[in-house]
């Protein structure tokens, strides 16, 4: 069975997601990714949303994260600054495992502009602004979606709203943030890349089916190591029909 | 707020008692969920100017007062229709276009800051932002604060935390709101107000304003609510004007009532893209003079489609696209 990129960005996010465990699903191809891990190989995981819903459970697709279709079978819905709390709190004890963010430009180490490009005060382009990206970013583990763009993997973001690794290990520590969290994987139409552990440094770490490294290269505007990449498992004909079917029949989003 | 003043009225009798030029205002809801569009679309039929707008998590409401020039500032952590557009485009273009002042935080913070409003609080202290450019660069500069009282003079101040030596903190001021807009499941002639599902910070933002309209889609007898105090939200203390509106969310979402209107969200992602195709949306809305004519404008049938399905929570198969 053939698939679209976004598809197979959707079952890549999806295969981020442990049975069990808590995630923080922001708005965009997150919700798809989460929405698709729940309905089939991570029917236990947990998802958080910034508006403040704990374990919702949608069945068709949100538009948003306070998208009512996210309320259905949730098991609390609370006030939006426990959200605030509970980020803060059970990310540092491990309980949350990730959080998902998305962005329109990325350097090396992981630091996301959602803001804009050009002079923060005169612009080029405007963006929506952090929403809870900077939250995600401060205090969890992030798995972050892009474009793969060569405009949009640059060496220095214009403006950092959601910080990474910052500039290598110490760099975290350096400006005060919890130095054991940061961008752990980045999802793009193309690809998966990490963060080597060590230098804290993004390396290419699988490449889809049918995308060559010679196209992830060409559309990296850094160097971008490439070593340690294989090739993803192709998504199964069981997956695309649940997402074709029952997750994104009308193709909002893939 | 003076028990004896009857606060229920019209959303026009509302926002003309309560609404100044120059005022701080909030919005309550979540970008496409509990918006008091209403409400909103009143101040812009007033022509309310030189707002100082506390987002929070904005939607198309807030783009709607930026384009119909109501805007003097706006505290931004997010703002679009999500799903429907990528970000606001009337906010999109006064940024680009310097018409604007703007200051970027976090959602996470905004909420915490609405919270230290609600409970009293000068300030809030936070790691969120700390290492961003959101704790680096200030979009309104302290000079430019000064010629504007209702803002605080530092976007943050970051200090050492006193109890933790070594370790920094972001200092958020908490906000000055004038006046908090909100739209409920239901509220008394009273000002008891009852928000079903997803609070949002309505519930701060309202405590912390100095006055709160709130619209509502059912109102019931103040008696009526005190059989069930534990289902309310706010009593009348916090509430100044009690407006009677179904429907007073749409195109938003309603918890128990309505899904979105996805034609109105794509409809006005498409006219917003130019100053005369935004003015050309707004003026069949802004020439309602009251909630009926609204209500007229879109029918019956139109409302009734958008209506949720119960067991569900919102409507299942509802036209996205």
């Amino acid at each position: 069975m053939n698939w679209t990129e976004k598809q197979m960005m959707a079952v890549a996010l999806a295969r981020q997601i442990e049975n069990g465990k808590s995630y923080i699903i922001g708005t965009g191809l997150p919700l798809i990714g989460a929405t698709l891990a729940k309905s089939t190989t991570a029917p236990k995981a947990r998802l958080i949303f910034e508006t403040a819903i704990f374990e919702g459970n949608p069945e068709e697709l949100p538009t948003s994260v306070s998208d009512l279709r996210v309320h259905y079978r949730a098991a609390a819905l609370l006030p939006q600054y426990r959200y605030f709390g509970i980020q803060a709190i059970y990310a540092k004890r491990g309980e949350i495992d990730a959080g998902f963010l998305g962005g329109a430009q990325i350097d090396p180490y992981g630091n996301l502009n959602s803001t804009c490009i050009g002079d923060y005060h005169y612009p080029h382009t405007r963006f929506t602004g952090s929403g809870g990206a900077n939250g995600i970013s401060t205090y969890c583990d992030t798995i972050i979606v892009m474009k793969h763009e060569k405009r949009r993997f640059i060496h220095k973001v214009d403006y950092v709203t959601s910080p990474g690794w910052i500039d290598g290990p110490e760099g975290r520590a350096k400006v005060g943030l919890p130095p054991d969290k940061g961008p752990r994987a980045v999802i793009t139409e193309l690809g998966i890349m990490r963060f080597d552990t060590q230098s804290k440094r993004i390396y290419l770490a699988e490449y889809y089916p049918g995308v060559s490294v010679a196209q992830i290269l060409r559309n990296t505007g850094f160097d971008l190591n490439v070593t340690r990449a294989v090739q993803s498992e192709a998504p199964s004909d069981e997956i695309l029909d649940i997402l074709t079917h029952k997750i994104d029949p009308s193709r909002l989003m893939t | 707020m003076d028990n004896t003043t009857p606060k229920l009225m019209t959303a026009q009798q509302a926002i003309a008692r309560y609404v100044h030029d120059g005022d701080c205002i909030a919005i309550g809801g979540f970008v496409t969920n509990r918006r008091p569009y209403t409400l909103v679309l009143e101040v812009i039929r007033q022509k309310k100017k030189d707002l100082y707008v506390e987002g929070g998590p904005s939607g198309g409401d807030i783009d709607m007062l930026i384009g119909a020039g109501c805007v003097k500032a706006i505290m931004v952590s997010y703002i679009a229709n999500s799903g429907y557009s990528q970000v606001c485009r009337r906010f999109r273009e006064a940024v680009e276009n310097g018409t604007l002042l703007f200051e970027d935080y976090s959602l996470d913070v905004h909420t915490i800051a609405y919270h230290g409003a609600a409970l009293g609080l000068s300030y809030v202290p936070v790691k969120n932002m700390l290492g961003s450019d959101l704790a680096r660069l200030w979009g309104i500069s302290s000079e430019t604060r000064r010629k504007h009282p209702k803002l605080p003079v530092h976007k943050y101040i970051i200090q050492e935390d006193p109890f933790h030596p070594g370790d920094e903190l972001c200092c958020i001021p908490t906000p000055n709101i004038d006046v908090a807009l909100i739209h409920v499941q239901m509220a008394s002639p009273g000002g008891i107000i009852r928000i079903t599902g997803l609070p949002f910070q309505d519930i701060d933002i309202a405590t912390a304003a100095r006055h709160t309209i709130v619209t509502c889609e059912e109102l019931a007898d103040d008696e009526e609510m005190r059989k069930n105090p534990e289902w309310n939200s706010l009593p009348g203390l916090c509430i100044d004007a009690v407006v009677h509106a179904p429907f007073g969310a749409h195109p938003s979402q309603c918890y128990d009532f309505y899904d979105y209107d996805p034609q109105f969200f794509i409809q006005y992602d498409q006219a917003s893209r130019t100053s005369d195709g935004f003015q050309r949306f707004l003026e069949p809305l802004v020439a309602c003079y009251d909630h009926d004519a609204y209500l007229d404008l879109w029918g019956a049938s139109h409302l009734e489609s958008l209506k949720i399905k119960p067991g569900y929570g919102y409507r299942p198969g509802l036209r996205r696209k």
